[in-house]
């Protein structure tokens, strides 16, 4: 009966070493005091998206001064994986590599993690790279203190594989609706905005109205739309002479007058095919602004000429010839 | 009646103008600019070099416009005196006074030709100051009047020794300053050369048919002018800006090569200045048969209104032809009208 008993009681003490040894793994160390420990974390930049088998790549960088250094030890191992309540997480440590650099005072433990990914489910869900503990040892003594790194919380996504996913029975108001390619559509609008915008230039080149290219928005071409735009009376008249005279002196760089038309006509002679009309335009003028009793027939009314002499001026004005009768 | 009575000058004056461009070759524009300044009844300043003809067109003019002529050399002992008498021992012994040059022909005085006037000293400037200006000379206790007198003088500006600077106020006097240049077409020089006909002056002169105009009726008549011929408000506009960029060209942008602009003009045209630039304007208008100035009638005697006007600063006197020349092609290039 001894024999039994004896097996009985060593059974019992190891099962009381085991239980012993397990309390002492897991007992909770104080933390390290702040000034000793520095930690700088480099996260992954996306925190969404996740799919089972991606890797999360994390570096943390852990700063202990002395007296304090890290148990190496203490850190995690590969294949590790948190426990929450008992369950898995599904986050498992793929891979660690620690660079060490000593210095008098301290000592920089840099420690790439990377974890991967081993859960899916049919929505997005939260997940946690959570904190890993490690210990620190006061040198030269037995006393130890842990530090906790800061956790990473990111969100995992569900992964579909085809046959397994009813889209009636997925079908929710937080998904958006599947959308038709649209590619060609959008190639047929690139086109004709392009079309349209080019028929706009030719417009504006036309109206002269900007002056982005070359020989447009000259000062006929302002004098044109001035002139087309004042109203047919005599005040009218006045003005849009007024606003051809200011036309041909920007031009010309001086003020142009009847007598010194041939030294304007030598200094841009892109207006000698307009001459006859230029000399009777300063008809016009005079008999207009300083002499009534001045000759000149017009073949139709003077403002419908002016506008017509504008345009003639405009198209010299771009290199071209007017059609001067 | 007016109508016929303009268009009748204006075949005479138009007369004159050729019968001194059959003697005086290749000066249309002096010719035309004396003209006007005739009908305009403005004194006028021939500005040359030696010998381009100056005396001639004068006496060419004189010769048409009819009236009684007298001249005087300037030279540097002519005393004002010069011009109202002069004292000789007669026949009988005794000293005797006549008249001077001024004061001969009395009130049919047309023409005084004032030659080389520079070579005068100031006193004989200052009393053609009050002769020009109001035609009227106290002498022997009496007023003596000159309404139909025009003095035309010249001068030559490169030579300048025992010569003596007009001042402002007897160059505002002159309605027009009025540059000869030698003509530059080589056949008009060339027969200046060999043509003898230019070679003795009093003959050439005496082909100018005389008395072209009735020298006392030309008041009259010019006032006849200035009220036919109209100036309409855009005109008067452009005239004044063209006033008021002679006093300030920096505010029109008028610039001159080489000149301080700021310091350049100590005064502009003065009003009578300006006067007698629309008086010429409005005779130059007449002249082309129009019965309103345009803007081109004032170019035709800007300058020669104008130019010898204007004070400049006296260290731009030396250049003051070339500057003004310059500054007033400026500000008819600045000034648009309307």
């Amino acid at each position: 009966m001894k024999a039994p008993h004896f097996l009985f009681t060593c059974l019992f003490a190891a099962m009381l070493m085991t239980l012993a040894l397990s309390v002492r793994a897991d007992v909770i160390l104080p933390t390290v005091e702040s000034q000793y420990v520095t930690v700088k974390e480099i996260n992954p930049k996306r925190d969404a998206g996740y799919v089972v088998g991606d890797k999360l790549e994390r570096t943390i960088i852990v700063t202990v001064k002395k007296p304090y250094e890290l148990i190496k030890e203490s850190l995690p191992i590969i294949g590790y994986e948190h426990r929450y309540r008992g369950q898995v997480s599904g986050i498992e440590l793929a891979g660690i590599d620690v660079e060490e650099e000593k210095f008098s005072d301290r000592s920089v433990h840099t420690i790439h993690l990377v974890y991967q990914v081993f859960k899916s489910g049919r929505v997005a869900k939260p997940a946690i790279l959570r904190g890993e503990i490690v210990k620190l040892r006061l040198n030269g003594k037995t006393e130890m203190r842990q530090l906790r790194f800061p956790s990473f919380n990111f969100r995992t996504s569900p992964l579909s594989v085809y046959g397994e996913v009813n889209l009636k029975n997925e079908m929710s108001p937080l998904i958006p609706p599947f959308k038709l390619s649209a590619a060609r559509e959008q190639t047929t609008f690139k086109v004709a905005a392009g079309i349209l915008i080019l028929c706009a230039l030719g417009l504006l080149y036309i109206l002269g109205a900007i002056s982005i290219l070359p020989r447009m928005g000259g000062a006929f071409a302002k004098a044109y739309r001035k002139v087309a735009r004042l109203p047919d009376t005599d005040e009218g008249l006045q003005q849009s002479i007024s606003a051809v005279h200011h036309a041909m002196q920007q031009v010309a760089g001086h003020s142009v007058f009847a007598n010194t038309l041939e030294t304007f006509l030598q200094e841009k002679p892109a207006y000698q095919p307009a001459k006859p009309e230029i000399e009777r335009f300063f008809s016009l003028s005079r008999q207009v602004f300083f002499d009534a009793n001045t000759a000149l027939e017009l073949d139709i009314p003077a403002k419908q000429w002016l506008k017509k002499f504008c345009r003639h001026m405009r198209d010299c004005e771009r290199g071209l010839t007017p059609e001067v009768k | 009646m007016r109508d016929q009575q303009l268009a009748d000058w204006r075949a005479q004056a138009l007369k004159l103008e050729s019968e001194v461009n059959n003697v005086v070759v290749g000066q249309e524009n002096p010719v035309r600019l004396i003209t006007i300044a005739v009908f305009a009844r403005g004194h006028v300043l021939l500005e040359g070099d030696v010998g381009v003809g100056k005396t001639t067109l004068l006496r060419a003019f004189t010769r048409g416009i009819g009236g009684g002529y007298q001249r005087i050399e300037g030279t540097i002992d002519l005393m004002p005196n010069d011009l109202v008498y002069h004292t000789y021992l007669g026949e009988d012994g005794k000293p005797h006074v006549s008249p001077g040059p001024l004061l001969m022909s009395g009130q049919d005085l047309s023409i005084f030709f004032f030659n080389e006037i520079n070579r005068a000293r100031p006193q004989v400037h200052s009393l053609m100051l009050r002769v020009m200006a109001e035609r009227t000379l106290t002498a022997f206790n009496k007023e003596h009047y000159f309404p139909h007198m025009l003095v035309f003088a010249d001068r030559n500006q490169v030579e300048r020794e025992e010569t003596f600077d007009i001042p402002s106020a007897a160059r505002d006097r002159f309605m027009m300053e009025i540059p000869i240049v030698v003509p530059p077409a080589h056949d008009i020089m060339e027969s200046l050369i060999f043509d003898t006909r230019f070679h003795d002056v009093d003959q050439l002169i005496s082909q100018v048919q005389a008395d072209v105009l009735k020298f006392d009726e030309l008041n009259s008549f010019a006032k006849v002018i200035q009220e036919s011929v109209t100036a309409s408000p855009a005109l008067r506009k452009y005239a004044l800006d063209l006033w008021l960029a002679t006093k300030d060209p920096v505010a029109y942008g008028v610039k001159v090569s080489n000149v301080d602009m700021k310091r350049l003009v100590l005064s502009g045209s003065s009003p009578r200045g300006m006067g007698m630039l629309m008086r010429a304007a409005r005779v130059n208008a007449w002249l082309n048969e129009r019965e309103a100035v345009v803007p081109e009638d004032i170019h035709a005697v800007f300058h020669e209104t104008i130019a010898h006007r204007l004070v400049f600063s006296p260290v731009y006197e030396m250049r003051r032809t070339e500057i003004a020349r310059e500054m007033l092609t400026g500000i008819t290039n600045a000034i648009a009208a309307p």
